[in-house]
């Protein structure tokens, strides 16, 4: 590790002194440097510097249009999917550039899984087979499918409504089962990141305590980032919380990133106690 | 932080597919996707080329005689009443067949209940659905009676007007009933793609004008016609080239003559390019007949190639304008 | 310039107008009306049917359409007013153009089925046509050898139609290159090769150069060039359908696009794709012109594809028709409605499948 990300690390702790969560031993497990972001000619996004711990959760706030989810996406290499995407700076992983030229998205993306706003199971395959598509679609080979199955499925916390019909067709599930289903199969291929965009948005109530019980559970062993729309979602499940906030016409930003004790409870930026408080966006 | 020089800006597009196996995918597939390329740049080059030694020996006349005689010698080919033939009976057709087609169009999109509607959507359908042997089939037993019937009163009472003279008394094989098969088979064809120009009339500007109280010719004279006018035309043109390249159903039904019937419509005898290939094919003479039966393919191919394209390109400007 | 925006005259005539068109409301004067327009014309057309020898097409044309216009248009003027007269034209003559129109389709099917029907037995499903001439009477020889024929023409065009027309659809819709738009222009330009040229093109590539004999395969390639078309637009509108949350999720699982395609796209759209595939067939089953120009025909039942010509269904009608022989007539009319049937199924086959991947 060079001594800047140390500094960087170092910084980081200054910062989150008032976190009982912090400990010194804390490593990033993911960063963005100076990330700024088009679409054609469009800077949707820029100058976003952020570090992500491993095994926390980071939720990223914000009104609809201020560029989280796409930069989100552009975590795991999503975003060049579109046409006319470009990007600067750099984003790292286990302190690596993931868009150096030699890097290979389809491993990264391997490592770095996502959930996606709605759940998208594969409709031509079953529950099992939807667990282990990652694996197949991967080309990776991990022994054991029956105990993956089980393992991710009860990770996802949906183990013991399917296990009896694990051969049915995934579109058969309710919309909060497929979201949790799409997450077991997430976490089949064993990633390090898990990007979650709005996972809860299409869900009922009681799906999302669900989900957002299963992001607890899964923050001790993976990094989860997770965009969201609900306050007391971020509240609820996020170690460290950063607020996005775009001007009209002008790309967006980070107004303020921290503890998310201390975003929602002693913000520092008057826009950031609004936006808390529900006064816009 | 300290801010130094702005990163390097990178473009993403490009990188899509970085992975090994996709490049190799993306040839493979990209390969396959051009087959229509071949097949018509095949077609080109070697009907073409067959074209090369019949024009070398027949010279221009292949284009502007009427004279088909492989016996001769010299050998002469002339193909013009075909082609003009085969003009003819696409007039003949479309006189017939785009009214139909437009009125079919306009009762399904904006007046029939939406019942009658599905159900017209069917015999459509199963109209463009029925396979061209069978309509000249149909063509020879079934309407040849009837139409003789319609022609000879034609004559009866408006035999003074050229179109519907007729010296000999001879009322099969006339361009008229060949052009009449034509309009059967372009019906569905220019319905079902009037019919779905006619359809993307977006519901804000009918309301409107309904709101304004236009009637219904104006409404479609003023907003559906003008909105959808290139899609219909379009629509019209593919019709078109169905029917110039039609055989079959023109086969059993026009007696094909190689001197020009130019506007007598419902005397026997006219001509028509595709036809003239099928029926000259079986008994043609050997080498020399055949080429000059792959030229005139050439040239049926070149036209209808070229009136496909024009109306996709026509059909295409107004999909962009829409959308 | 000067404009009145509210001259009461004006506003009042405004008015009347409007109460003189209610719309979409039906008064039993408007009824009354209507039911006059439409009984009136036809009954007195009836009564000159019957006791007049005028000629039906006459009678129908000159007499019928212009009397049930005018009644239109009468009881639309006294109705609605002057606006409502072309209305009620275009009324009658769309109603006029469907009714022509389903006459004509009625026409076709009531002949095929009518006539057919005294060919069908099973000796003519399943007998080929050797020692069979135009004079030989019904109950010999039949359209077995015909329909394999057409079977194995088919099968051969899907082989190489299919794969390739979803390839040209994956092109366009996943791949995405910068030649989408030329491929697209290509395929539609492919679709408007008139099938006797199809014909002519194999022909030249292949058999006169002594590559292939008249045969089955060389049908089906130019089959082929007929079906290609048709499967490609289907298969990239089925392909449109899947959502692209089924791509980036599958490419978030750290898939390459190749898998994403093949493991994820293509199933999804499998019922899709068989429609499309399907629809070429139906396309392509009854063409004529490129069968006698590279299969020519054979009475004998033929198997294999390459060394010999063969019979399908639309050249076996074709051959069967304008003989001066009766029970020649009714085997072509018999094949015929084989083939409709034929092509029947194939359409009730689509529309079970479509109706299954809308309901879900």
């Amino acid at each position: 590790m060079s001594s800047a990300e140390f500094e960087n690390i170092a910084t980081l702790e200054d910062e989150f002194t008032e976190s009982p969560e912090v400990t010194p031993e804390r490593q990033v497990e993911m960063s963005a440097h100076d990330i700024s972001i088009w679409f054609n000619k469009r800077k949707v996004l820029e100058g976003v510097n952020i570090e992500f711990p491993k095994r926390t959760v980071t939720a990223l706030i914000g009104p609809s249009g201020c560029g989280k989810s796409t930069f989100l996406r552009t975590l795991n290499r999503l975003h060049e999917l579109i046409p006319g995407a470009a990007l600067a700076g750099e984003i790292r992983y286990e302190g690596k550039d993931i868009y150096a030229p030699e890097v290979d998205p389809v491993l990264i993306r391997l490592a770095i899984g996502m959930v996606f706003q709605k759940p998208n199971p594969f409709p031509s395959m079953t529950i099992r087979g939807n667990v282990l598509a990652g694996l197949k679609l991967s080309g990776m080979k991990r022994p054991n499918h029956d105990d993956i199955v089980e393992e991710t499925l009860t990770a996802a916390g949906l183990w013991t409504e399917v296990k009896d019909r694990l051969n049915h067709e995934a579109g058969s599930l309710s919309g909060g089962q497929q979201q949790r289903l799409v997450i077991a199969r997430a976490l089949a291929v064993n990633p390090h990141v898990l990007l979650m965009d709005e996972p809860c948005s299409a869900l009922d109530p009681a799906s999302t305590l669900k989900v957002e019980e299963t992001i607890r559970q899964l923050s001790k062993d993976i990094t989860i980032i997770i965009v969201t729309h609900n306050m007391q979602q971020a509240v609820r499940v996020a170690d460290y919380t950063a607020f996005f906030l775009a001007a009209e016409g002008e790309p967006g930003h980070i107004v303020e990133q921290g503890p998310t004790t201390d975003i929602f409870g002693n913000p520092q930026d008057q826009r950031t106690l609004d936006y808390v408080n529900g006064r816009f966006g | 932080m300290v801010q130094t020089a702005p990163p390097e800006v990178r473009d993403l597009s490009s990188s899509v597919s970085s992975h090994k196996g996709d490049r190799v995918f993306n040839r493979v597939i990209t390969g396959a996707a051009f087959t229509a390329l071949i097949v018509l740049a095949g077609i080109t080059v070697f009907l073409g080329a067959q074209t090369v030694p019949v024009l070398h020996s027949q010279g221009l006349s292949f284009l502007t005689t009427t004279v088909w005689n492989p016996t001769a010698t010299p050998a002469q080919y002339g193909i013009l009443g075909m082609l003009y033939g085969s003009l003819l009976l696409a007039v003949i057709a479309l006189v017939i067949a785009v009214p139909a087609s437009l009125l079919l169009s306009v009762f399904m999109v904006f007046m029939a209940p939406k019942k009658v509607a599905t159900v017209m959507t069917n015999v459509v359908d199963l109209m463009a659905a029925i396979p061209s042997v069978i309509l000249g089939l149909w063509a020879f037993y079934v309407l040849n009676p009837a139409a003789v019937e319609w022609q000879k009163l034609l004559n009866q009472y408006l035999g003074w007007f050229p179109l519907f003279k007729n010296d000999s008394g001879n009322f099969l094989g006339t361009p008229f009933i060949a052009g009449f098969v034509l309009a059967v088979m372009m019906i569905p064809i220019v319905t079902s793609v009037t019919r779905e120009v006619l359809g993307r009339t977006p519901p804000e500007l009918i309301n409107a004008s309904e709101a304004l109280g236009c009637s219904m010719w104006t409404m479609l004279r003023y907003v559906a016609i003008p909105f959808g006018r290139g899609g219909i035309v379009g629509g019209i043109m593919l019709g078109l080239g169905r029917a110039l390249g039609e055989t079959i159903a023109v086969f059993f039904v026009l007696k094909l003559v190689f001197n020009i019937n130019f506007f007598h419509i419902i005397q026997s005898g006219g001509g028509s390019v595709a036809t003239l290939i099928v029926s000259q094919f079986g008994e043609s003479s050997g080498n020399p007949e055949t080429q000059a039966l792959l030229a005139a393919g050439f040239f049926l191919f070149a036209g209808t190639l070229l009136v496909n394209i024009l109306a996709n390109l026509i059909v295409r400007r107004t999909g962009r304008i829409q959308s | 310039m000067t404009t009145t925006l509210f001259d009461n005259s004006r506003v009042s005539e405004l008015r009347l107008q409007q109460a003189a068109l209610p719309w979409r409301r039906r008064t039993a004067n408007f009824r009354v009306a209507v039911a006059i327009a439409v009984i009136v014309p036809p009954v007195i057309v009836g009564l000159l049917w019957f006791l007049t020898s005028i000629p039906k097409p006459i009678l129908m044309l000159v007499i019928y359409l212009p009397l049930q216009l005018i009644a239109s248009a009468i009881a639309a003027w006294s109705q609605r007013g002057t606006k409502a007269v072309l209305d009620s034209a275009i009324i009658v003559c769309a109603i006029g153009a469907t009714i022509f129109s389903f006459v004509i389709l009625i026409s076709v099917l009531w002949s095929i089925v009518s006539n057919g029907v005294h060919a069908l037995s099973w000796a003519f499903l399943f007998q080929n046509n050797v020692y069979i001439s135009p004079s030989t009477p019904l109950g010999y020889g039949g359209v077995g050898n015909a329909i394999l024929g057409t079977i194995m023409v088919v099968v051969i065009a899907s082989l190489f139609a299919v794969p390739l027309g979803i390839a040209t659809a994956v092109y366009i819709t996943e791949v995405r290159g910068k030649a989408v738009p030329y491929v697209r222009f290509l395929v539609q330009a492919m679709s408007g090769v008139p099938s006797v040229v199809a014909g002519l093109f194999i022909l030249t590539v292949f058999i006169l150069t002594g590559v292939l004999q008249s045969s089955g395969f060389a049908a089906g390639l130019a089959y082929a060039i007929l079906m290609l078309p048709t499967v490609a637009r289907t298969a990239e509108e089925v392909l449109k359908l899947i959502p692209d949350d089924l791509r980036t999720g599958a490419l978030a699982l750290g898939s390459t696009r190749a898998r994403v395609v093949m493991k994820v796209v293509l199933p999804a759209a499998k019922t899709g794709l068989i429609t499309a595939a399907i629809l070429g067939i139906a396309r392509v089953v009854g063409e004529t012109a490129p069968l006698l120009l590279t299969a020519l025909s054979n009475d004998q039942t033929v198997l294999n594809p390459f060394n010999q010509p063969i019979t399908a269904l639309p050249a076996y009608i074709f051959s069967n028709v304008a003989q001066p022989y009766p029970d020649a007539v009714t085997r072509a009319w018999g094949a015929a409605l084989v083939l409709v049937i034929l092509v029947a199924i194939l359409f009730t086959i689509t529309r079970v499948l479509t109706a299954k991947r809308v309901r879900r």
